[in-house]
């Protein structure tokens, strides 16, 4: 990845690509990967999903654009100082600041229109906005398990262990997972975990120590620096990673954006997705096998289904195999639906039985 | 019970009594109390209409003459009455004319003429003075100038309302100033509340009226409003025509007739009518005869040696001519039948004749009329097994004979039919129809359409009836064809005109043939359209705006009277933009300003959807808004009016829909005038836009890289798709470079205007200008190239450059 003296660089190539154009007579324009779901392919090298071929433009030959241009151009000024400054903002801080800037036709009308920018950014200098010192809102989740790490903070560097420096719960990732220094771990493997309550229950019937297992809590759809730590547990520390989510179609796409990367970062897919990445469950066939409480389908979740029937990431013999099968049960079930056989069911059943059956333990 | 009609009985004399009270009433006294009708029914009316119908009578004269037509319009107050004089420079009236013009009313030279013009009944000026007399007292003060004579006539009358004649006061020589012309002079109670309606009207006949020189002066106006001319073209003088055959109603035809010198119905519509020439006249005689007498069914004639032979039949009705001549005339007669398919009793006579002719050359025997005449009948019999052989009808009684006519009969409906109708019911149809035929009147077979088609119907439920065999409509009308275009028409003369105009169904039976033929639309030098041009020149004169477009439709006809629709429309500039549009009306050239509503040029625009063409509508029907003046002139030599006081034009479909094309051909070019105007609002508003954010986003770029600002007026000029010219001035060497990134070759006019005299010109000319050189180039730039137009000049001379042949818009300029 790029250094932060080198994401200052790349920022002002790109206003020197700009001045360029504007001194060659021709309109300043930015090319970018199209963003949308035809226009992902898969990587063989990395395995993992990244933008296609095709591309969109925008051109300073319109109003729209030559709006976003200046934005573009104010933007970059600003993360060049602030990289100057070796200061950090949130996204959020970002569109705020752009009212103080003296041009009415630079500001951002609104959070998306800034968030979209940065991504281009990114996109267009191959440089992350963790690089550009952008932090998104929402901070990333925790660890939980046999691993001692340092960090570096505002604050000096912290030597801290997963287990037994943290409370119950557990290590806070921050927003740039690359200032972490792995340092120790006794840790097998890694579960990810879609809810909080499910990560609670392992943690307070002791799973992570029980099998020495890095517990990560994803919290919905998981923030890039979660989504990048888990990458580097497999890279760097090369343990086995396994996602546990509910057994509905918007948790098969958390699983999704962890292991194959997701449609609007596919720029950094090779950064952040975990292709070796596995799904635990719950499976459409655990709702058959283990019995469990369910929900029927609801419409939306059944467009959902068709549509991930669809998604190039999902066209696997595996997904096709169990997606179709929710379909023909029209069935769907929680993480916690595993409480209707008793709270320790999780922890000393279902997950031993479905690592054991995966290989990892 | 006691019937009203008992009661009255009883008083005798009563209707005597009635009687006495009965008189005839002048049509000037019967118009004193309708003042309303023709526009007089207020005091201001009054003043609107008594200068509308003198300026229209001023108009027409001074045209008709061939004079550019130079009027004056004063109102002026005189106690408790307005004086209204109006001047034209006419050809003046004669002595012996001009009372009867003012003082009598329905007395006009063009009530019946079929030519456009603006007066019509008659009615109008002498009105105004019966107005001006009832409410003043004073009589109508005239002076008139006919051309060439040395002195003028000078004349005071009032109308005398009961004989509806004039009656005149003064009567002398006068002088006057104009060497031609005539003055009238008004005065009436009356008020000046219509000024604007006054206004109107005076303004609206200078559109119209681009030729004539209008001059208004009223209390109200401090300066006089006048209005010049715009052309000294006289509107295309008017033939007066015919009327068309297609155009007349039954009453006015019985007129006609009656009228007429001419005796043959031939000679009537060739000299009555327009576009009727002999051919035409034939034609419509053909359809005449077709209504009035019925055509002839035909038949096939037997085959030789048939049962009934047409030879045998013939011979033996003839007796005494020898056996030679009488065996040549059956077999001429029986040859030439059987040489046609079918063969009517009408063309068997001709047929006998004929032969009856050519036997009596050969062989010197005379065979007359009784002979030819039996031989007719006798070969008829032979053909459909009609005639008056009495007894053998007697013999047949009710058996089960059919109809010798029916095989004939059948062959025609089994071909008129579909092929699925079976054949039971195809046969019972032809005998219910061969039984209708034997009933028909007289021994031809003559029927009407109208009757055949009832013939075939009654049979057709008669058949239905007894064999539950429908035969639909399209089955009946392909009967009815199958017949009828097999019947010959009769070779009868036509009735007389006289006898015609005396019998009512045979006047309508000629109507319908006269609307039936196909006959040529009238001509249209009838009428004088005021065409595109001058009508858009008219809105030019009166309406300072943005955009003018006019259209003038082709002749159309309409109650046999041609007319023509014009349309204007003036967009933008000074016209109001507030409120509805504004719409003038024009019938012969006359404008309308009363009763707007209820005129069917109002309908039209009204059901136009005038979004489609850029105007706001609201509810998407009704007035469209916006700054936009629309005119509409109906020229006709009989407009159709809702009322005599000739105000709105009558809802006329053929008037309407020719209305609508020429308002929607006026309107298309609006229309994209409109889209033009607003996609280069759209480019000047993203000029605007770039041209701020481009310079905003290059400063910004050049802080950022640490650089001097670039130079961005070729991103621009690209951007814009626009012509970019550039001045670059190198020591003495200046260049104009013009870059053309439009999608479009450009032909551009330059001028560069310098204060030292240039030398060395790539191209172009330069000329000199009192110490400054116009340097012109007239470069053709293709669609995306650039040509550098250079020359050389010394010291540090000033310069400014100049940029033609296309939009400012699309033009940036780098001087």
């Amino acid at each position: 990845m790029t250094t932060e003296s080198d994401a200052r660089d790349e920022l002002i190539d790109l206003a020197a690509d700009f001045y360029d154009q504007f001194a060659a007579g021709s309109i300043p324009e930015m090319t970018l990967p199209t963003r949308t779901k035809s226009n992902i392919e898969y990587d063989e090298e990395s395995g993992v999903w990244t933008y296609g071929d095709r591309t969109s433009t925008r051109s300073a030959n319109s109003v729209r654009g030559a709006r976003k241009l200046l934005k573009a151009a104010y933007t970059i000024e600003f993360l060049a100082n602030q990289l100057d400054d070796d200061r950090s903002s949130t996204l959020r801080e970002l569109y705020y600041l752009s009212e103080s800037w003296n041009n009415d036709e630079a500001q951002f009308n609104s959070q998306d229109e800034s968030n979209d920018l940065v991504e281009d950014l990114e996109i267009v200098t191959g440089v992350t906005r963790e690089d550009f010192h952008m932090r998104p809102e929402e901070s990333g989740a925790k660890v939980m398990g046999p691993l001692e790490l340092r960090e570096q903070t505002n604050r000096g560097d912290r030597e801290i262990h997963c287990q037994l420096d943290v409370g119950q719960g557990g290590y806070q990732i921050p927003n740039n997972p690359d200032t972490i220094e792995f340092l120790d771990n006794d840790a097998e493997f890694v579960l990810c975990v879609e809810t909080g309550g499910m990560r609670d229950r392992l943690v307070e019937n002791g799973f992570d120590e029980e099998h020495d297992a890095l517990v990560v809590h994803l919290g919905g759809q998981p923030a890039r620096a979660t989504r990048r730590l888990t990458k580097r547990f497999r890279d760097e520390l090369d343990l086995p990673v396994v996602v546990f989510t509910d057994g509905d179609p918007w948790s098969y796409r958390i699983y999704g954006s962890v292991a194959y990367g997701s449609i609007k970062s596919a720029h950094l897919s090779k950064y952040l997705a975990t292709p070796e990445a596995r799904f635990i469950g719950i499976q459409p066939e655990d709702i058959v096998e283990y019995d469990l409480p369910s929900d029927p389908l609801s419409d939306s979740d059944v467009n959902a289904l068709e549509s991930e029937l669809e998604d190039p990431r999902f066209q696997t013999d595996y997904w096709e195999e169990q997606i179709e099968l929710q379909l023909d049960i029209g069935k769907k079930s929680e993480q916690q639906s595993l409480a209707s056989r008793g709270l320790d069911f999780v922890t000393d059943t279902y997950l031993p039985e479905r690592l054991g059956e995966m290989g990892v333990i | 019970m006691t019937s009203f009609q008992s009661t009255i009985g009883d008083e005798e004399g009563i209707a005597e009594e009635l009687a006495e009270g009965q008189r005839e009433i002048s049509i000037a006294e019967f118009f004193e109390k309708n003042k309303h009708m023709l526009g007089f029914d207020s005091g201001a009316r009054g003043l609107v209409t008594a200068v509308k119908e003198a300026v229209d009578n001023a108009l027409d004269a001074t045209e008709e003459a061939g004079i550019l037509p130079d009027i004056y319009v004063e109102i002026t107050e005189v106690g408790d009455y307005y004086r209204l004089v109006i001047e034209d420079n006419g050809p003046g009236i004669t002595k012996e004319q001009l009372p009867k013009v003012f003082g009598k009313l329905l007395y006009g030279s063009r009530f019946h003429a079929r030519e456009q013009s603006r007066g019509q009944q008659g009615i109008g000026i002498s009105a105004a003075v019966l107005y001006s007399q009832l409410t003043s007292g004073q009589p109508a003060k005239i002076t008139s100038r006919p051309k060439g004579q040395s002195r003028a006539q000078y004349f005071e009358l009032i109308i005398d309302t009961d004989t509806n004649e004039p009656e005149i006061s003064a009567d002398e020589e006068t002088t006057w100033d104009r060497p031609h012309g005539t003055r009238i002079e008004l005065e009436m109670e009356a008020n000046m509340r219509a000024r604007q309606q006054l206004h109107d009207y005076v303004k609206h006949t200078a559109v119209v009226n681009p030729h004539a020189r209008l001059e208004l002066r009223e209390p109200g106006l401090d300066e006089p409003l006048k209005f010049e001319r715009a052309t000294d073209e006289l509107p295309a003088e008017t033939e007066e025509i015919r009327p068309h055959p297609h155009g007349v109603e039954l009453g006015t035809l019985i007129k006609m007739l009656e009228a007429t010198e001419s005796y043959s119905v031939s000679g009537f519509l060739q000299e009555e009518f327009t576009r009727v020439g002999k051919k035409t006249a034939d034609g419509v005689i053909d359809n005449f005869r077709d209504v009035y007498y019925g055509r002839e069914l035909s038949w096939s004639p037997p085959r030789a040696h048939d049962d009934g032979d047409v030879a045998s039949a013939v011979s033996e009705a003839v007796a005494n001519k020898g056996a030679e001549a009488t065996t040549a005339f059956a077999e001429g007669v029986a040859e030439t039948v059987e040489n046609d398919d079918r063969v009517t009793r009408s063309e068997l006579a001709a047929i006998v004749d004929d032969v009856a002719e050519t036997v009596e050359g050969d062989t010197g025997k005379t065979f007359g009329g009784t002979v030819r005449e039996n031989a007719v009948d006798a070969g008829w019999r032979a053909i459909t097994g009609r005639g008056d052989a009495d007894d053998e009808e007697a013999d047949s009684g009710d058996g089960p004979d059919e109809s010798p006519l029916v095989p004939d009969v059948y062959a025609l409906v089994d071909e008129a039919t579909s092929t699925r109708k079976d054949d039971a019911a195809v046969q019972s149809m032809a005998e219910a129809l061969a039984r209708r035929f034997e009933n028909l009147d007289g021994d031809a077979f003559r029927v009407t359409r109208d009757d055949l088609e009832r013939l075939v119907a009654d049979a057709a439920s008669f058949v239905a009836e007894q064999r539950d065999a429908t035969f639909g409509e399209t089955a009946r009308e392909n009967v009815v064809e199958a017949f009828w275009s097999r019947a010959r028409t009769v070779p009868d003369d036509p009735p007389k005109v006289k006898s015609i105009a005396g019998d009512r169904d045979a006047a309508a039976d000629l109507l319908e043939a006269m609307r039936t033929t196909d006959i040529l639309a009238p001509p249209t030098d009838c009428l004088a359209p005021i065409t595109a041009e001058l009508v858009e020149a008219g809105l030019r004169k009166e309406y300072d705006a943005d955009f003018y477009a006019a259209a003038t439709r082709d002749a159309e006809v309409h109650g046999g009277d041609p007319f023509i629709v014009e349309a204007g429309i003036a967009y933008g500039g000074e016209i109001p933009a507030e409120g509805s549009v504004e719409l003038l009306r024009f019938a012969n050239r006359v404008p309308l300003v009363y009763q707007r509503g209820a005129c069917a040029t109002t309908d039209v625009i009204k059901q136009i959807g005038w979004r489609n063409y850029g105007l706001d509508q609201p509810g998407g029907s009704g007035m469209p808004n916006g700054p936009a003046v629309i005119s509409i002139h109906v020229a006709s030599t009989n407009v159709p009016f809702t009322s005599e006081s000739k105000d709105a034009l009558a809802n006329v479909p053929e008037i309407e829909d020719e209305i609508e094309l020429a308002v929607r051909e006026a309107a298309r070019e609006l229309k994209s005038y409109l889209n033009k105007r607003r996609s280069m609002q759209q480019r000047r508003e993203k000029q605007d836009v770039l041209g701020r954010i481009l310079p905003e986003m290059a400063d910004k770029v050049s802080e950022v890289t640490g650089r001097p600002r670039p130079d961005i007026d070729g991103a621009l000029a690209r951007i814009m798709n626009n012509v970019s010219v550039e001045r670059e001035v190198n020591g003495e060497t200046v260049s104009l470079v013009v870059e053309n990134h439009s999608d479009v070759n450009e032909q551009l006019d330059i001028t560069d205007i310098v204060s030292a005299e240039p030398t060395d010109l790539s191209d172009g000319t330069v000329v000199d200008m009192d110490g400054e050189w116009f340097v012109q180039w007239k470069p053709e730039i293709p669609s995306g190239d650039e040509r550098e137009l250079t020359y050389a000049v010394d010291g540090d001379p000033e310069f400014e450059v100049s940029v033609g042949g296309v939009e400012t818009e699309k033009l940036t300029v780098n001087d």
